[in-house]
């Protein structure tokens, strides 16, 4: 299958938008997302970007139709106080009907290049436990699962829990 | 003693910062782990791209350590992005020497960072704690954090310089 992959553009966010909740729903959570397109094109093209892109694309399927966006992998850069820069893959997803012709191999590639080209230590990520094929996928070229290896687990203060620590005056 | 200020950290702080670092990863049973250096923390945090940013608190000269510092305790955070929300404040590293603790600097910090989220359109703030840290998980939870890897079944994962080397290679 031909596909090539290319850098995001502030004309992508409506495909990154729609690939963003189709892999919501695909890990059952379509409801949870609240971003829009105009969020993510301040955030993703303004002076700061806060994430970047690569985009997958195939040809229309007729002539002089318009080529489509059907995967894509959201990243940025973190930094681990024990080793320095990070790559943070955040999301990364084929529609289900593009999968099996090495486009999600072929991204994985190029973020890891990226990764060695800015001189990061590694890439980390977050999956679902009960998501198996991805997790197979990341096993088979080297991913480690360190929640299970070292125990570590994800938590989070929401926007209410912050404002209350944020107002409080004493402990 | 209750004397203690906060404060952003600066170029000159990258020695006590990385110090705490290792107290911290000491405190984790990871120490070993730590390769990080000084001029890592220099270029990386106070160069034109900083991918980091620090609090320190520190304490006056006279209430200073059993080994003399006075930069007591650290955060460090930057900014990552949810695709679902949006902007998130990172809490990567909080840590408070132990001969300093339970006089509220650690709440302090932590407010210190609530506010900065808030003012800086953060939704959330995310950190990762250990399983095992129970003082921490309390600490955190006391605060109304909620465990993700629990409610959601989210997990950590790594590939390493090795195994990205490995892939691009292919």
């Amino acid at each position: 299958m031909e596909y090539k992959l290319r850098k995001a553009e502030p004309k992508d966010v409506s495909d990154i938008l729609r690939l963003v909740k189709e892999l919501a729903k695909y890990e059952a959570m379509e409801h949870q997302v609240a971003l829009t397109e105009k969020e993510l094109l301040e955030d993703g093209f303004g002076d700061t970007p806060l994430y970047h892109c690569i985009l997958a694309e195939v040809q229309g399927e007729q002539s002089g139709e318009d080529p489509k966006v059907i995967g894509f992998a959201m990243y940025y850069f973190t930094y681990d106080p024990w080793s320095g820069k990070q790559l943070h893959l955040e999301d990364f997803f084929v529609m289900e009907e593009y999968r099996g012709h090495g486009i999600g191999s072929e991204i994985l590639k190029q973020l890891s290049d990226l990764a060695m080209k800015t001189r990061c230590h590694g890439m980390q990520f977050i999956v679902a436990e009960d998501n198996e094929p991805s997790i197979s996928f990341y096993k088979r070229r080297g991913a480690e699962d360190l929640s299970t290896a070292e125990g570590w687990r994800l938590f989070r203060f929401t926007e209410n829990s912050l404002y209350k620590m944020a107002a409080s005056t004493e402990e | 003693m209750a004397n203690f200020i906060l404060r952003k950290a600066e170029s000159k702080d990258v020695s006590d910062i990385l110090r705490l670092i290792k107290e911290l990863a000491k405190y984790e049973e990871m120490e070993e782990q730590v390769v990080l250096t000084e001029k890592d923390l220099l270029e990386d945090g106070f160069g034109d791209h900083p991918f980091y940013h620090c609090f320190v608190a520190e304490v006056p000269k006279d209430q200073q350590s059993s080994e003399g510092y006075t930069v007591v305790g650290f955060a460090m955070y930057y900014f990552t992005y949810d695709p679902w929300i949006g902007k998130l404040l990172y809490l990567e590293d909080f840590y408070v020497m132990e001969e300093f603790r339970g006089f509220g600097i650690g709440s302090q910090i932590l407010k210190v960072l609530s506010e900065t989220a808030v003012k800086t359109r953060c939704s959330s703030m995310h950190f990762i704690v250990a399983e095992n840290n129970t003082q921490s998980i309390d600490f955190y939870k006391r605060r109304g954090a909620s465990d993700l890897s629990l409610e959601e079944g989210w997990r950590l994962f790594a590939i390493q310089k090795e195994e990205l080397l490995k892939i691009t290679a292919k």
